[in-house]
């Protein structure tokens, strides 16, 4: 039941000039070894933020990690020095970011781009690192890897570039990868595609996979888990089958009434009314009250307390018994 | 020294190891009775090291991209034309003392003579018959340039004043560039108070009357070449610093910039192989178009008298002809000419880089 990486209380806030946005407020979850966990929310709900927070890359000022414990190995990523983390981040722990467009530098080859991890940490020379960066990009799947490791970013295709991101990834063999909405800036058939390749990589390299999306579609495909977040804080968390069969919270109802169905009645979406409050002054008591439809007279004044429905299911949610005590 | 070289790679270490020998010889050369070579000699072998290994070699890697820029380059007719004239300009200012006359080699027999092609009216007080005589002194293939006052080779001593202004204008302003693009980018990085200060420290370095400082060196220290080219070098880096710094600024909240230190890349390492490298293109940009200030303020500090006595610059030439204008003229005039096109030619060539590496421009 050990996980391999364990966020506890996360408190991650940006003190802007407006006042302090609590961008992640009290989060904690368990990522498990050949396990994906999909964190889902719309967007501005704190997903990326908690995300950069485990490697400490939320950017300071204006941010900073207040509270709570990142574990890995025992260690606390908070605590370690920086020459420790630099060690871990992109060797155990590595990362994958949104937008392929802009997370590559424009002026070195790709190539260059996916052997930079191997030099630094496994201290490769530049010839075997470039081969071994070939290896990489042939195994998520671009083609005539030798010629096109010499491209810049911007010869490559959207797709290309990810799967470029993908290849700097992994090349360190990394514990742990988080994806931090991989898949937004493509299209579909793409993205089927590096799904692929990420759900092949993860069972045959029991890799964890900490998987950032709004995409339920995406959720479903890969994930194990699921943790559902709303305003910063993790409203719903359970096995895939607990969140998609059994949908407990009313946000949770709510983005997947969102989703068009292929199968039953044809009907209108019904949206969730109303948009993500303010972080800087969050609604009293349950943070989603102001939007949900059954909420009680108690949701305006107390904070729900986690309250475990089933077996790993898990539901903030004043509308479940025993919510009072936690 | 094992941990060292595992970080370095080929090109470091062997750059490393011939700066290292530079100064064996360096050292060694200054207990010798005769010096091997001067030290802004040696100042030069540098930057000539730094160029071949950080500035061709990467060029020749990078065939492709170069031949990109080249093709972009190219299509700007005046840049090539301004690259053509360095180019020619370099290859004089090398080779060409060598090929010319001694410059210092004063001869009062054929003083004034004026450039081939051309005839002047001059008026010599004659000893023996206590009379002026006036004579026409026409041009001579021997001296194509004419000689001044003093019967000095005109083109010996304008192809040594290259020399000068080269050196002065390439090596202050590398030095200024490299200062400037470290601060502006290191301040860009850090952020916060870092930034503040440096910015700070900047602006007190710009609002300090340049001018002011480098007589005030030269008073202090002797008017050198050496110092003057560290002086307009250490004072000039203010402009750079700034500009680079707003487009590091830009780029440090790249993603690409976060991904780097997601794959565990030091602050070091950012700042220099990634961050320095996308703004490089400005850094050109910026580097062409201040050689000629440079150019101008050395000459311009030689016209004021403040120049190095001992070497023969455009500066110096220009301010011994400018009091006889109304007769010698061309001694005023050639170094006037070259300089001007120097400048010219050098700010072409910014021009046209500058709309090469903008992607914006359609070229």
């Amino acid at each position: 039941m050990d996980g391999v990486l364990e966020v506890r209380h996360l408190k991650t806030y940006f003190f802007t000039r407006l006042g302090v946005v609590k961008a992640v407020d009290d989060v904690s979850f368990i990522l498990r070894k050949g396990e994906c966990l999909c964190l889902v929310g719309e967007s501005g709900c704190g997903k990326t933020t908690a995300a950069l927070s485990i490697l400490r890359l939320v950017d300071s000022p204006p941010g900073r990690i207040v509270a709570g414990e990142i574990l890995y190995q025992g260690k606390d990523l908070r605590r370690v020095s920086d020459e420790e983390l630099r060690r871990i981040r992109g060797n155990r722990i590595a990362m994958i970011f949104q937008d392929p467009q802009s997370s590559l530098n424009p002026v070195f080859p790709v190539g260059d781009q996916i052997s930079e991890p191997l030099r630094l940490h496994l201290k490769l020379k530049k010839g075997s690192a470039l081969e071994r960066s070939q290896q990489l990009m042939t195994q998520v799947g671009i083609p005539q890897a030798e010629e096109r490791r010499r491209d810049y970013p911007h010869q490559l295709s959207g797709g290309m570039k990810q799967r470029v991101m993908i290849a700097t990834a992994l090349s360190c063999q990394p514990e742990v990868i988080i994806a931090d909405e991989p898949m937004a800036a493509l299209d579909t058939t793409i993205k089927a595609q590096i799904l692929d390749i990420l759900v092949t990589l993860k069972q045959s390299r029991e890799l964890s996979l900490l998987f950032i999306t709004h995409d339920f579609g995406i959720v479903a495909g890969i994930a194990d888990r699921v943790a559902v977040m709303y305003g910063g804080k993790i409203v719903e968390s359970g096995t895939r089958e607990d969140v998609f069969d059994h949908p407990s919270h009313p946000y949770t109802l709510g983005l997947l009434n969102c989703l068009p169905k292929i199968a039953g009645q044809r009907g209108q979406l019904t949206p969730i009314p109303g948009t993500i409050p303010s972080l800087i002054e969050p609604p009293q008591g349950c943070i989603f009250h102001p939007r949900c439809e059954r909420c009680l007279p108690v949701c305006t004044k107390e904070v729900p307390h986690e309250v475990t429905i089933s077996g790993e299911h898990v539901v903030a949610c004043h509308l479940y018994p025993g919510g009072g005590e936690g | 020294m094992r941990k060292i070289s595992q970080r370095l790679s080929g090109r470091n270490v062997l750059f490393l190891a011939l700066l290292m020998a530079l100064v064996g010889v360096f050292v060694v050369d200054i207990y010798r009775l005769e010096p091997l070579l001067k030290p802004l000699e040696y100042l030069y072998l540098f930057f000539a090291l730094l160029l071949v290994f950080y500035g061709i070699y990467p060029l020749y890697v990078h065939r492709r991209l170069t031949r990109y820029y080249w093709e972009r380059v190219k299509k700007h007719r005046l840049a090539v034309a301004g690259l053509a004239f360095i180019v020619f300009l370099v290859g004089v200012a090398i080779i060409g003392p060598f090929l010319t006359a001694d410059p210092t080699m004063v001869n009062f027999k054929e003083k004034n003579i004026p450039p081939l092609g051309f005839s002047i009216q001059q008026s010599l007080y004659d000893v023996s018959s206590d009379k002026f005589i006036t004579t026409e002194i026409t041009g001579t293939a021997q001296h194509p340039l004419g000689t001044d006052d003093k019967g000095r080779d005109m083109l010996a001593m304008l192809v040594s004043g290259a020399r000068v202004s080269l050196q002065v204008g390439l090596l202050a302003t590398l030095i200024a560039i490299i200062i400037g693009t470290i601060l502006g980018v290191v301040s860009a990085y850090l952020g916060g108070w870092a930034d503040n200060a440096l910015m700070r420290f900047t602006d007190v370095m710009m609002t300090f009357p340049f001018f002011l400082l480098l007589v005030f060196i030269i008073f202090i220290f002797g008017p050198s070449l050496a110092f003057i080219i560290l002086a307009i070098g250490l004072t000039g880096w203010t402009g750079t610093a700034r500009l680079v710094r707003s487009d590091a600024l830009s780029l440090r909240t790249r993603e690409f910039i976060t991904a780097a230190k997601s794959l565990g890349v030091s602050d070091t390492r950012i700042v220099f192989r990634h961050l320095i490298p996308n703004v490089l293109s400005p850094v050109i940009v910026i580097t062409t178009l201040s050689i000629p200030g440079v150019i101008l303020a050395e000459a311009a500090l030689s016209f004021i008298g403040l120049g190095d006595p001992t070497v023969t610059s455009w500066g110096v030439i220009l301010q011994a002809g400018q009091r006889s204008l109304d007769t010698t003229w061309w001694v005023a005039v050639e170094p006037g000419i070259l300089l001007f096109l120097t400048v010219l030619a050098f700010n072409f060539l910014g021009d046209g880089l500058r709309d090469a590496f903008d992607p914006r421009s359609q070229l």
